[in-house]
């Protein structure tokens, strides 16, 4: 969950009646306080998160875009970093977001919306990452306004204390390797390692995002992370 | 306890994946194995290394860019299954009525098409008037009304009387489909609040049929009137440990209410679950700002019940 998510307060001993769904939405996603969300419990969350699927359910499109902007952060990123591409990532969110958006009405609520649209995310950037296995292709490149590319690793912030420009240098260099290594992997192990190492998702909700049990993501990981030591052996 | 297992392990105890008791078994080998141990110490080390060089955050006009472009993308998007919408929420009729002047006209002259039609029909048949039993179901979007639902006493025949062009009548078993369908129709649709009352009784008889479990969460969840809600909460209360979709309404109760003893009703209905991580988070919630004195105290009641966890 993004931190700056956005959220709609449950002002407790209200009802809320589906009549009056577009008053609610109207009251409280316009006025939404990002800090609100972060101060939910998961079950307010989720009974929020409840609320506007099933206002999109009935053909409520500005539940939908609010439901949206609850995690698109982590998708734009999860995709930005798979993907290495900016104009990828974008394709990626676009394409995930309008699918959710088509088949929301066949959502049951058998798993978390979080799920779902992860699901829906990482199928996309699975294909891509196979496409790009095929197609060979090169470091991680954006085109800026004036079409130019540049390399996407060199636009990582690093706003720690401390920053040096030789660590500065050190850490983007390292990051080039990470990357280079992780390109070796393959898409699936990839997947499991982006999905635990840096957005730190249990390796259950892994295997229900990919559709397979814990213990094949923990073996999946398992080879991921022997892979990248190997490659990355004088990293320490 | 292995040296080869531990070596498989040690990622997820890197990732602290590992369950307690393996977590403890992984640490009381590494504490007499000295390979083990230099091989912990590394993962740990290369773990640390993989985190020097953290994800990057997409900037924010990529986002803006995004939202905008997606925004202009949903504007020409339409969601799967529209039909089946339609057919079965009114409501989206209505708001399409409410913004399309066009097709509100178009449904107007379906409508005074359809009324000339079936009069010709009328003044044709020799034994006009109200028809019991009718062979085939009723669509459920001729019916304007449901009128009363009665059980005959001492049987599981049920008489409902409802309203088309004219007003017919109906009788069945509750097994039977006509009646089900008519019963669900009453439950969501109908504005006398007496009538969704019977048709929720009745269907609390099997609240173990999905279709019908998911109208009684819709009736508890939506329900104008806080007796309707009492009927559908009290026939969901049995499935709060094994549904999650019921604990989840109950919770929405719970929460949202706007009536006392719906919501008291709520709290008692989830104390078998109170364990539960979800329930709980509620729970202490309500037990310290709820603005109902009797269910902060009944919340904290329910906690102190609770064995502590750490």
């Amino acid at each position: 969950m993004p931190a700056n998510a956005w959220a709609i307060p449950i002002a407790v001993g209200e009802r809320v009646h589906p009549g009056a769904t577009s008053q609610r939405v109207g009251r409280g996603s316009r006025n939404q306080d990002p800090i609100t969300r972060g101060c939910m419990t998961a079950q307010e969350r989720r009974i929020d998160d409840t609320m506007l699927i099933r206002e999109a359910q009935r053909g409520d499109r500005a539940a939908f875009e609010e439901l949206v902007r609850h995690y698109d952060q982590a998708v734009l990123r999860l995709a930005l970093h798979l993907t290495g591409s900016e104009h990828d990532a974008q394709d990626v969110y676009q394409d995930a977001f309008l699918k959710a958006y088509k088949n929301i009405g066949s959502f049951r609520f058998e798993c978390s919306f979080y799920t779902w649209i992860y699901r829906i995310v990482t199928n996309l950037c699975l294909d891509h990452l196979r496409k790009k296995q095929v197609r060979k292709e090169d470091a991680p490149v954006a085109k800026d306004a004036s079409g130019g590319e540049y390399d996407l690793l060199e636009q990582v912030p690093d706003g720690r204390a401390g920053a040096s420009p030789e660590r500065d240098l050190m850490r983007r260099e390292l990051g080039k390797r990470i990357h280079g290594a992780l390109e070796k992997l393959t898409p699936r192990e990839r997947m499991v390692f982006e999905l635990k190492h840096y957005h730190g998702l249990k390796l259950r909700t892994v295997g229900e995002i990919l559709h397979t049990t814990e213990e094949t993501a923990k073996n999946t990981l398992f080879r991921a992370t022997q892979k990248l030591r190997g490659a990355l052996a004088d990293v320490r | 306890m292995n040296c080869e297992w531990v070596r498989e392990n040690i990622v997820l105890q890197v990732y602290n994946e590992l369950e307690d008791d393996a977590r403890h078994e992984l640490e009381q080998h590494v504490a007499r194995c000295a390979d083990c141990a230099a091989e912990l110490k590394s993962a740990k080390e290369f773990h640390a290394a993989l985190s020097q060089a953290p994800m990057s955050e997409p900037s924010p006009n990529l986002l803006a860019a995004s939202r905008l472009r997606f925004q202009e993308a949903l504007e020409t998007a339409e969601q799967g299954g529209l039909w089946r919408r339609l057919a079965f929420d009114p409501s989206i009729w209505l708001r399409q009525v409410k913004f399309s002047p066009a097709l509100a006209s178009a449904i107007l002259m379906l409508g005074f098409v359809g009324g000339v039609g079936t009069a010709y029909r009328v003044l044709a048949r020799p034994t006009p008037g109200p028809t019991a039993s009718p062979a085939q179901p009723p669509a459920e979007a001729s019916i304007t009304g449901i009128r009363s639902i009665t059980q005959e006493p001492g049987s599981n025949q049920i008489n409902i009387k409802y309203d088309t062009v004219a007003t017919e009548e109906t009788h069945g078993s509750l097994n039977d489909q006509r009646i089900q369908q008519l019963l669900l129709f009453a439950a969501r649709n109908n504005y006398n609040s007496g009538v969704r009352m019977d048709s929720v009784e009745l269907l609390t008889q099997k609240p173990s049929d999905p279709q019908i479990r998911e109208e009684l969460i819709y009736a508890l969840q939506n329900d104008s009137n806080p007796g309707v809600r009492l009927k559908s909460l009290d026939a969901l209360g049995k499935f709060v440990k094994d549904d999650v979709k019921v604990r989840d309404a109950m919770l929405e109760a719970l929460v949202n209410d706007s009536n006392p003893g719906v919501r008291t009703e709520a709290l008692r209905m989830l104390e078998p679950v109170k364990a539960d991580g979800s329930v709980r988070g509620v729970l202490m919630t309500l037990a310290a700002k709820d603005q109902n004195q009797y269910i902060r105290s009944q919340a904290r009641t329910q906690l102190a019940q609770l064995p502590e966890i750490d």
